[in-house]
């Protein structure tokens, strides 16, 4: 059996653990940038009157007079209280697939306890206890019925967060009552196309020949039917396959004209993305960097270009690929408008152990691996940037993005923890 | 160039380094004390807070103490807790028969003060 668990407003909660006067109250979260409304909580949602994805800028005042709290994202308090759920659901099985920031598939055929219903809430209980995040758990035998289960758990307020699978009537009783668009994989073209065929409930589809499941809806949807019947096609997967391309596109906190700052900002970024390239030990034949003004001004003069730059020979060194990337900048940047942003890619990922080397390549001493090395491991123990190429600079404050509203990094910075007392 | 390595907390016996005599102590050594494996034993319930005045002189927690809070607790008779109560964070001493509800966030295992 595999358990989906999945948290509830995921960064809403985090915000709550460490607000005890914000329970149960309206909490939202924004965008990088302060842009719009990303996330929100229950007692957000509730509140119909607010418009999500809209401009802050537009509805500040009705989030006021509603008393809504809102927050800049906190994403390192949100990667941090993430692996905190992660590692608690490793109490309860060995092999834990996170399968995004706030769900993780927890395998649970070698748990020794029959009773799901119990596991479900143990689960359930035990995570918000340790970590303060609510969850709700779906359990199933396929990975896609326990997708259901959850959304189940959720949708029907009788079953407390939890739902089990464990029974013909139990799976046959979800599946009528959800819509087919609500399975787990089924795209909105193949919802309309079944609805018209008068298939409504994801048990109608659940009841549908096989033959004409694939001849309709190809391999992919027949795997989803059986998943449905009862028969597991998706497995567990333990770690990620590596990524294809690694990009980065971040507004800046103001628009910028100096082409010195877009240069900071944009070594900045391939720092950033060079450092993910070496984690997953790859190496980029190809970076790519895009600059553009704000398309949604009336008044600025409107300009965007991308520049794609194929390297001699695939690297993972961030000497070398800022150098490339400013090289390209330099190409695209035309003075006197005011940018957005700045974005970088790479691309034609290879594995780092099978760089074919040019033969009239000698590398600067810059891109030595020793170096690299070095660079990294006092990153990771004294803190990002902490050493960096100069072209980066130090004017970060003047580009970066704006978050007036983050709450505090309670759990990863010294200087930044909960606190307690009467002193405001 | 040599990788510079950190140190691991292993029981293994260490080989010995000395190139005269070799070290009476080769059997005996152990790793050095890590306050991370004394003080907290599970890091992924594992919280601090910092307190910033003394309104909670009572149970001896003073301005600039660190609080040290394993949430998967369950306190017993006597232990501290940081609890939730009018909409705020308190501590309390949890007592054999508790006349009103508490709202526990954790129970505090340790606390850090600085006397430097």
């Amino acid at each position: 059996m595999i358990a989906l668990v999945d948290c509830n407003s995921f960064y809403a909660s985090c915000e709550q653990v460490f607000r005890p006067d914000l329970q149960n109250k309206p909490v939202v979260v924004l965008s990088n940038n302060d842009g719009c409304i990303i996330a929100a909580n229950a007692a957000a949602k509730a509140l119909t009157e607010i418009p999500m994805f809209q401009p802050v800028f537009k509805i500040k005042k009705l989030l006021d007079t509603n008393n809504v709290t809102y927050f800049s994202s906190n994403y390192t308090l949100y990667s941090d209280m993430s692996r905190r759920v992660m590692d608690t659901l490793k109490i309860f099985s060995p092999l834990v697939e996170e399968y995004s920031i706030d769900e993780s598939f927890v395998d649970l055929s070698l748990h020794q306890n029959p009773d799901l219903d119990s596991v479900a809430h143990e689960i359930k209980n035990t995570v918000h206890k340790n970590t303060g995040i609510p969850v709700g758990v779906g359990i199933a035998k396929t990975k896609s019925l326990s997708k259901l289960a959850n959304k189940f758990a959720k949708k029907m307020p009788a079953n407390n967060g939890v739902y089990v699978i464990n029974s013909e009537e139990k799976r046959e009783y979800l599946l009528q009552n959800l819509k087919v668009k609500d399975i787990w994989g089924v795209g909105k073209k193949h919802a309309i196309r079944l609805e018209k065929k008068d298939v409504k409930t994801a048990l109608d589809f659940a009841n549908m020949p096989v033959a004409w499941v694939r001849k309709e809806m190809t391999v992919i949807g027949e795997r989803l039917w059986r998943e449905l019947n009862n028969m597991p096609c998706l497995e567990m997967v333990a770690l990620p396959n590596a990524k294809k391309g690694i990009g980065t596109a971040k507004s800046f906190g103001v628009r910028l004209t100096d082409y010195g700052l877009i240069e900071e900002a944009c070594s900045f970024y391939v720092a950033e993305v060079a450092d993910l390239l070496r984690q997953q030990h790859s190496a980029a034949s190809q970076i790519e960097i895009a600059l553009q003004t704000n398309r949604h001004s009336t008044t600025d003069q409107q300009y965007r270009n991308k520049i794609l730059i194929t390297l001699d020979t695939p690297t993972d060194s961030t000497s070398k690929l800022t150098k490339e990337a400013l090289k390209g900048l330099k190409q695209i940047f035309k003075s006197g408008y005011r940018y957005k942003k700045v974005g970088v890619n790479l691309s034609q990922l290879v594995s780092a152990n099978q760089i074919q080397t040019n033969l009239f390549y000698t590398p600067h001493k810059s891109e030595s691996v020793a170096i690299t090395n070095v660079m990294d491991a006092l990153n990771s123990k004294f803190g990002k940037n902490k050493v960096k190429l100069a072209t980066v600079g130090n004017r970060e404050k003047e580009w970066a993005l704006i978050r007036e509203h983050r709450s505090p990094r309670f759990t990863t910075q010294w200087d930044e923890l909960l606190t307690i007392g009467n002193k405001k | 160039m040599k990788k510079i390595k950190k140190s691991e907390n292993s029981y293994r016996v260490e080989r010995p380094v000395q190139t005269g005599f070799s070290s009476p102590a080769t059997h005996y050594s152990e790793p050095r004390i890590d306050l991370n494996a004394v003080l907290t034993s599970n890091a992924s319930a594992t919280f601090y807070v910092r307190v910033v005045d003394d309104s909670f002189e009572d149970f001896n927690v003073f301005e600039n103490d660190v609080l040290i809070i394993d949430k998967s607790l369950t306190p017993k008779n006597n232990q501290l807790v940081v609890a939730i109560s009018d909409d705020a964070f308190k501590i309390i001493r949890i007592e054999k028969q508790q006349t009103t509800q508490v709202n526990i966030w954790g129970v505090i295992t340790y606390i850090i003060k600085s006397v430097l």
